[in-house]
């Protein structure tokens, strides 16, 4: 049971960091970590490190590319962009997640009817 | 995410190429981390922090970098890679603490995987795969069986009629080629040469299927009438006695008198019937004799159409022998079959049992080095019982003491398998050195075999995995607080993989003895063989074959012209007590001739061995006389017809009959070149049976007659002198050339050295194989057995002590572990007795006439042999064993 759960959240911040760079383009590890706090503050309790730990899977996927750029404070920074097969694995795992939190939901609310 | 497995292969491609230039992403990855903190940091300062308190914010958000750096790599390389780096290294340091385990273990399974190889790859390139021809498989060579003789008695030479009708009407051979033997006199400058040369038939080359190596081979045109003579070299001796020169090519040679070109040099690996020059020849139907004026004598060998069985073709060939045995039925026994063999067969014969015997004995080295091996690693494994319980209670899992285990294993295997590359290549050289030529077919080129090797070290190398992991899967089950309390001290400890030991000791022992009665009955055999009564005295005895120029000698006269002059200047050297002419040399007797007895009605065929003499020849050989007498100096000038036989031949044909006085007709005469006409001749003496096919075979019934009755027959000289005979060499060479400068000596040697050379060198060769093979076992098994015994000792040092201080004494000690050990070594020879008694029906054929494979000396001594082994391989440990100080051995941890 505890390996499920840590492999759904796990897939799920690679979900979001996908997500994050097809909407805002190239980020840099920083720039994600803060358009997640944004969005999730009060959800997740989210050490910024294992946004590395999920890009660099992402890499080895070649689902995103990385480039070294100048950050806002300019230092040298790697850029992270979504590719090609990144967009079309966003696109499949997108729908995957709405069929599976659907259907987590229904079981969810028929527990609770009883 | 759910990743498909070509993503899975990315990614472990990914992980691959991390395994290298690990430090540059390492300090990128430092710089990225340290920019996301200071970013991070900025941010917090413009919420408001001080720069100290965001720093720390900072690193509090972003979390733990260590464990961070970790995660990424385990993410990026193969970290069971990595860590297997680190159990060899490892591997390798445990291992160098005890070198002498190691030593041990890579030097027998080093022993066990080239020995083996070795042998199988001579038995591949001599058995197996020994011709270069295309579809040697399918070549056969048939065989006339005369059913009322063994298979001594077989024909395999054709005559020039026979085998015409044999390529005409046969349905069964979709080729044929036949070979006869002819020695040449090769005339240059300085004298006369003699290469052993082949005739051969129109399309032999083609038949093989190999062109020449330079030049070309001889071809359909050089067999038309009148075409130019030409001839073709065999390499080696193009090699060995022409330096190899190109340019000889093209060149003429003078062979028996007639000018040949030499129109081409075949590869190395031809040497079809181990000729040295193969000359063209077509046989004619009308010739009946051949070389040296004996009769026709074609090796005839023929490629089957693919899908005939030998079955099909021997019938086929009886049908047309059956034919043939109808025009002329004095060339046929009465009742006969044709039989074909395979090509092989035409040299190995009985080297095959005396290899195959060599093969089962490094068969039986290697399963004992195995459970040597397999026992080694099995006492150390348990003696480390303790420090993988501690690894485990630490933390270690299961797969990772498996790991490490499986390091030293390996370390163990690579180890052995480059020692057996070695010595496998190192004995295949020896091999080769000791391996008697005439046994082997020439074309065969014995090399490494690949996926021999391959396999011995699978087969080695598996073994020291398997028995490295039994003891770690053990550990794994154990329960953990067992062994660490338990300390190795006491008697229970390793109860289970001690009775494993056990077995692999009686095992180990058992094929030992096997091995070693091996080796003792082939001593045996061996010394059985040297004690054979010839029948003779071969020691100073001088034989050559002398080869007379066909075109020159071909009468009695002819011959009789040149022989009295040489053996009067032989006799009249210093120190030569008698010297002979005989038309061959011991201990083979002669052609093979059909008989009658004047007054002996007989129905199946009567055989005997035919010699042509001089009167000198059984004073030379020092054959003492039975009944009657033997040739007068009148009888061999006059070429009187009188004849000496064996005693087998009247206990054979004559039983009962006094044999002076009897007459023989020897018709083999009459087919000679140089006929004698109406061969009746008069019994005048009986000498004993003196060996005439062979040291091992039996005694054919045998005649002599003058060498002055024909001009035909083959030609040697044979002289008993008072020193060493090879010392008159020289003297005998000038007496030939002084009587014909045209004629030349062939093999000259020594009788006994040629006798050693020949006939001894096959049982020698398997002798001495066994005799290395039985004493590697033994030192094997020695080491085994003490290592066993040293460990269980060692293991039970806190056990003495405490018997010794009980008031145990030194010599019940001594007498308690070499009771352990002895009890081990007995139960393994009583198997290996057993086993060998089993097995010995193999061996049966090796041995030579008189040897049992149940040889009782043999037996006990080597019972005896390995006992005495086992006993000092007990005693070294019991003796440690009793040293023990008590108070040492009761607070020995």
């Amino acid at each position: 049971m505890a390996a499920k759960k840590s492999e759904v959240l796990q897939g799920t911040l690679d979900l979001m960091i996908l997500k994050t760079l097809h909407a805002l383009g190239p980020q840099h590890g920083f720039g994600i970590a803060r358009r997640i706090e944004q969005i999730s503050r009060d959800v997740l309790q989210l050490n910024e490190g294992t946004v590395y730990t999920s890009l660099m899977r992402l890499l080895q996927q070649r689902w995103i590319a990385a480039e070294w750029g100048t950050s806002e404070n300019n230092r040298r920074a790697k850029f992270y962009s979504i590719t090609a097969s990144g967009e079309k694995q966003l696109a499949v795992e997108t729908e995957n997640w709405e069929r599976i939190s659907d259907v987590v939901g229904r079981v969810l609310r028929v527990k609770e009817e009883r | 995410m759910e990743y498909a497995w070509t993503s899975r292969l990315r990614a472990f491609a990914d992980r691959m190429g991390g395994l290298f230039g690990r430090r540059k992403r390492d300090s990128e990855f430092d710089e990225e981390m340290q920019g996301h903190l200071q970013l991070l940091a900025d941010h917090f300062v413009e919420q408001g922090m001080s720069r100290k308190e965001a720093g720390a914010a900072a690193r509090r958000q972003f979390g733990n970098t260590t464990r961070l750096k970790e995660e990424r790599r385990e993410l990026r390389t193969l970290v069971a890679v990595e860590d297997f780096g680190r159990d060899l290294s490892y591997a390798l340091r445990s291992l160098g603490r005890s070198r002498a385990f190691a030593a041990v273990a890579v030097a027998t399974l080093g022993l066990g995987i080239g020995a083996s190889t070795a042998i199988f790859s001579v038995i591949d390139n001599v058995l197996l795969e020994p011709f270069p021809y295309k579809d040697a498989k399918r070549m056969v060579f048939p065989r006339i069986h005369d059913a009322a003789r063994g298979e001594e008695g077989d024909r395999q030479g054709y005559t020039s009629n026979e085998y015409l009708e044999f390529a005409a009407q046969n349905q069964v051979f979709d080729g044929m080629t036949a070979a006869s033997e002819v020695l040449v006199l090769y005339k240059h400058g300085e004298g006369v040469e003699m290469l052993d040369g082949a005739d051969v038939t129109p399309g032999t080359f083609e038949f093989f299927g190999m062109p020449a190596l330079y030049g070309r081979a001889l071809q359909p045109t050089d067999y038309q009438a009148g075409a130019p003579s030409v001839f073709v070299f065999r390499y080696k001796t193009w090699m060995e006695r022409f330096n190899g020169d190109r340019n000889l090519v093209n060149t003429t040679f003078v062979l028996n008198g007639t000018t040949r070109t030499l129109v081409g040099i075949m590869p190395p690996r031809f040497s079809w019937y181990g000729a040295d020059v193969y000359l063209p020849k077509t046989p004619v139907a009308a010739a009946a004799t051949a070389s040296a004026g004996l009769p026709a004598n074609w090796f005839v060998l023929g490629r089957l159409k693919p899908g005939i069985s030998r079955a099909q073709a021997a019938a086929d060939l009886t049908v047309i022998a059956n034919r043939l045995a109808k025009i002329s039925p004095r060339d046929f026994p009465i009742h006969f079959q044709m039989s074909v063999r395979a090509l092989g067969d035409t040299v190995v014969g009985r080297f095959e049992s005396t290899l195959y015997t060599i093969l089962a004995a490094v068969g039986l080295l290697l399963l004992i080095g195995c459970a040597n091996v397999a026992n080694l690693m099995l006492a150390r494994a348990t003696s480390r019982e303790q420090e993988f319980a501690l690894r485990a209670v630490l933390g270690a899992g299961r797969a990772r003491l498996m790991r490490v285990l499986l390091a030293e294993s390996l370390v163990l295997a690579i180890g052995g398998a480059a020692v057996g590359v070695l010595v496998a290549w190192g004995g295949l050289k020896l091999i080769v050195a000791a391996m008697p030529q005439d046994f082997i077919p020439s074309e065969s080129v014995i090399e490494l075999n690949g996926p021999v090797l391959g396999f011995a070290l699978v087969v080695a190398v598996l073994t020291a995995l398997i028995s490295g992991l039994a003891p770690a899967l053990q550990a794994g089950r154990r329960d953990l607080n067992d062994p660490v309390r338990d300390s190795g001290k006491g008697v229970i400890g390793g109860r289970r993989s001690g009775r494993m030991r056990d077995a692999f000791v009686v095992i180990e022992v058992a094929v030992s003895l096997t091995l070693l009665i091996g080796a003792g009955l082939l001593m045996r055999s061996f010394v059985a063989l040297r004690e054979v009564q010839l029948g003779l005295q071969a020691d100073h005895v001088l034989q050559t074959v002398l080869p007379l120029p066909e075109d020159r000698y071909q009468t009695a006269a002819q011959v009789r012209r040149f022989f009295e002059p040489l053996l009067a200047r032989v006799k009249a050297l210093p120190g030569v007590v008698e010297a002979a002419q005989s038309s061959s040399l011991p201990p083979d007797g002669g052609m093979d001739s059909t008989l009658e007895i004047s007054g002996k009605a007989h129905d199946e065929q009567w055989h005997a061995l035919l010699q042509q003499v001089s009167e000198g020849y059984f004073r030379v050989l020092r054959i003492p006389l039975q009944s009657g007498r033997t040739f007068s100096e009148a009888e061999i000038n006059d070429a009187r017809k009188v004849v000496v036989v064996n005693e087998k031949f009247v206990s054979t044909y004559l039983r009962g009959t006094e044999p002076i006085g009897q007459r023989v007709k020897l018709s083999a005469l009459e087919t000679l070149a140089d006929p004698v006409q109406d061969p009746w001749f008069e019994i005048i003496g009986v000498v004993p049976d003196v060996a005439n096919q062979g040291l091992q075979g039996q005694i054919a019934p045998e005649a002599w007659v003058p060498y002055t009755v024909s001009g035909s027959g083959a030609q040697a000289l044979l002289v008993r002198s008072q020193q060493t005979p090879m010392a008159l060499m020289d003297e005998v060479r000038h007496a030939v050339t002084a009587t014909d400068p045209g004629v030349a000596l062939a093999f000259p040697i020594a009788l006994e050295t040629r006798i050693s050379q020949r006939l001894y060198a096959g049982p020698r060769f398997a002798f001495l194989l066994m005799t290395i093979f039985g004493g590697l076992g033994l030192i094997l098994v020695t080491v085994g057995v003490y290592s066993v015994l040293a460990y269980a000792t060692a293991r039970k040092t806190h056990e003495i002590g405490i018997r010794m201080a009980l008031g145990a004494g030194r010599g019940e000690v001594l007498r308690l572990v070499i009771r352990t050990g002895l009890r081990l070594v007995m139960a393994g020879i009583a198997v290996g007795l057993i086993a060998s008694l089993l097995l010995g029906r193999i061996m049966e054929p090796e041995l030579s006439r008189g040897v049992k494979s149940y040889d009782p000396a043999t037996l006990v001594g080597m019972t005896l042999l390995l006992a005495v082994v086992g006993v000092l391989a007990c005693w070294i440990p019991a003796r440690k064993a009793a040293r023990v100080d008590p108070m040492v051995a009761l607070r020995y941890e």
